[in-house]
């Protein structure tokens, strides 16, 4: 630990730059008039600015020598920073947003993302560093996203991202619940007929190498033309088989996202539920039979608990990758938050694209993290000692 | 007892065993040593039917193996292997239960057998119950696995290598307990290795197998003093069999009343091999121990004369 820390002083020599060179913020008087950008130092002086860079200036000096004491000082100022971002904004809102003009708003700048992605990308770098446990993590960004939260819903009233919240507070609640319904669809279904077709797989390798190239080819066609194509046979079932159009089901909306969906879902889901199953140590499989297991009792007590861990990777990886997706699934009339980002692209409002993207990053990153805790719980491979 | 009558298996066209009659008596350690792929793991397995014979029959107590269902013949079988098989999701308390759970024994019975069991192998109950295998170090899972294969009370008990992953010191200390643990629950095993020491120390029945084979079977020093070919004396060490033969005597069968000559200063214990007590005299350039007993005192007298000349007598 006497070596600097090259990754933490690297990121906040970035942060400090990018935190003096970019803008800031931006104003704009309406959602379609381009703002004017503000450096920090137009925001609050030179003095100011300098003050502001003093905490990510103690992280670096922090990081030249580091120990372990200094690092969990590092880490104690990094989530302070991010704590003080939505302050510094509201600080911002207040000197340069009129509030004679009620259109007016305020836009985060580049350096204000920057160092929000740096102080994260540090975040990590710290967490392996100190080896922190995935609770104490969480414990620390808790306070963060509280004071978000809190500067949220009382001072940052003029920050555009809001606005363009206000206006459709019902259609982005609606939004949200369709995106997670499509994706919990479409995790479930694939997640059901995955496991079928993994069981079917071990039992005979001819439909083994069939489902695996048919998966892969499907998982080769863009998502996009993947819908296209649904749609021709889908309308044609709608208008000729009357219970299938009762059902809701046509050419464009829910349907056709559905299906594409399940149909990229399962090849991670079937891949990992078959290595899973079909790589769990022999000598566990030998012995448990061996002890007079019988085949129902080796599956459920043995295979299956064992390759939990790993199928549980599948569910992860298949459900990060069907909340991206079904942002596309927007284009055919599926909803979900996808709408917003091709509403936001056509207006070229840039903060209506944030409002659809920001929320399926962070849906992502927290069911990523969510799986991931619950797969490395059930783990005892890997760390049985600080599982309880 | 364990009675193979010609039995062979045959995987498609290739015969891995092929025609082996054996007999194990109640409460004997039955060794099978040979080359890997000479048939002995797939003999094993017969046995509690992981594998299915292809021919002849297999007995144990008298009765054919084909008329117990597999699981119930299992269940009273123990099992031991290489890897130890541990569930990595189960604790050890767990894991040493298994086949109780699987026989439905009461609760209480279960935890009863289980501290019995970890106190016979060595592992405290309430350092080692609730941890997992892969908190445990290669020595310890073995003893677990041990322990596990035993939960039942089976009398016979089937290990495949058990020590075959354990560094020299874990795999000799592990040897030593098996050996006591033999002496006092008297079982019927069948220890595969590929280790011809471990066999020796082991045995009380040796069977060398090749090629899906039995070349030749019988007491450890049987073998020992008339293998049968060139590729048993070579699995037996060669020209340095005559020693291994000594590793298996105790001194106290050579030793002579103690003379009227003034005692030797060099000393080797009663209980120590001729093997060791040949270690000795090389060591101290003596010809004549004093043999001592446990407390460290006289009881007779070994030369070398003695040792090497009538060693060949019982």
């Amino acid at each position: 630990m006497r070596r600097p820390n090259i990754v933490l002083l690297a990121l906040m020599l970035a942060a400090l730059a990018g935190w003096l060179g970019f803008e800031s913020v931006n104003v704009a008087a309406n959602r379609i008039v381009a703002g004017t950008g503000f450096h920090a130092h137009e925001i609050v002086g030179w003095p100011g600015s300098v003050m502001s860079c003093l905490p990510l200036a103690a992280v670096a000096m922090l990081a030249w020598r580091p120990t372990r004491v200094r690092l969990c000082w590092a880490l104690a100022l990094i989530v302070l920073i991010l704590m003080a971002m939505p302050a510094w904004l509201a600080i911002a809102a207040d000197r340069l947003v009129d509030p004679s003009l009620p259109q007016s708003r305020l836009g985060i700048g580049p350096a204000n993302w920057l160092l929000l992605f740096l102080l994260l990308f540090s975040l990590v770098e710290l967490r392996v560093r100190l080896a922190l446990s995935r609770w104490v993590t969480w414990w620390l960004v808790l306070p963060v996203l509280a004071a978000w939260w809190l500067a949220l819903t009382t001072w940052l009233e003029p920050l555009a991202l809001l606005r363009e919240y206000q206006v459709r507070s019902d259609p982005f609640h609606t939004a949200v619940l369709v995106h997670l319904a499509l994706v919990g669809a479409s995790v479930g279904i694939s997640l059901v007929i995955g496991v079928l077709l993994a069981l079917a797989m071990r039992r005979h390798a001819g439909i083994q190498r069939l489902v695996f190239s048919v998966l892969n080819i499907l998982q080769t066609i863009p998502s996009l033309a993947l819908f296209g194509l649904l749609l021709a046979p889908l309308a044609w079932l709608a208008a000729n088989v009357e219970w299938i159009a009762a059902l809701g089901i046509s050419g464009i909306g829910w349907a056709p996202a559905l299906l594409a969906l399940v149909g990229y879902s399962l090849l991670p889901m079937v891949r990992n539920t078959f290595v899973a199953l079909s790589e769990v140590e022999p000598g566990v499989i030998d012995s448990a039979r061996g002890m007079g297991m019988n085949d129902r009792q080796v599956f459920l007590q043995v295979r299956f608990p064992l390759a939990l861990p790993v199928m549980l990777e599948g569910v992860r990886i298949t459900t990060v990758q069907a909340i991206g997706l079904t942002a596309v699934a927007a284009l055919i009339g599926a909803g979900g938050l996808g709408t917003f980002i091709f509403q936001g692209l056509g207006q070229a409002a840039m903060d209506l694209v944030l409002l659809g993207a920001l929320p399926i990053l962070f849906l992502a990153l927290v069911a990523d993290a969510l799986l991931g805790a619950l797969a490395s719980r059930l783990d005892h491979r890997r760390d049985a000692g600080v599982s309880g | 007892m364990i009675e193979l009558f010609d039995v062979t298996k045959r995987f498609g066209s290739e015969t891995a065993v092929d025609g082996i009659s054996l007999r194990v008596e109640k409460g004997q350690l039955c060794a099978l040593v040979g080359t890997s792929g000479c048939g002995k793991s797939t003999t094993l397995r017969m046995i509690n039917r992981l594998i299915e014979h292809s021919e002849g029959e297999i007995h144990i107590d008298g009765q054919p193996v084909r008329r117990f269902r597999e699981e119930t013949l299992r269940r009273r079988i123990g099992y031991a292997i290489q890897s130890t098989g541990l569930f990595p999701h189960w604790t050890v308390a767990r894991n040493i239960g298994l086949v109780p759970r699987l026989l439905k024994w009461p609760r209480d019975r279960i935890q009863a057998r289980v501290e019995e069991l970890m106190s016979l192998l060595g592992l405290p109950m309430e350092s080692f119950a609730d941890k997992y295998p892969n908190q445990l170090s290669g020595g310890q899972a073995q003893r677990v696995g041990v322990a596990r294969a035993l939960a039942a009370d089976p009398d016979i008990l089937l290990m495949d290598e058990p020590f075959g992953a354990l560094d020299p010191i874990t795999r000799e200390t592990l040897q030593l307990e098996l050996r006591d643990l033999q002496s006092r629950l008297n079982k019927t095993i069948v220890f595969v290795t590929h280790d011809m020491d471990e066999a020796l120390q082991l045995a009380d029945h040796l069977v060398v197998m090749r090629a899906g084979r039995i070349v030749q079977q019988g007491a450890p020093l049987e073998l020992l003093r008339d293998p049968v070919d060139a590729f048993v004396e070579s699995l037996l060490g060669g020209e340095e069999r005559g020693l291994k033969e000594a590793a298996l005597t105790p001194v106290s069968h050579r030793m002579l009343p103690l003379g009227p000559r003034l005692i030797a200063l060099a000393r080797v214990h009663q209980d120590a091999s001729l093997h060791q007590a040949l270690a000795v005299m090389f060591r101290e350039h003596a010809d004549r121990l004093t043999v001592v007993d446990a407390e460290d005192m006289p009881v007779g007298e070994l030369t070398l004369q003695r040792l090497v000349g009538t060693c060949r007598e019982e």
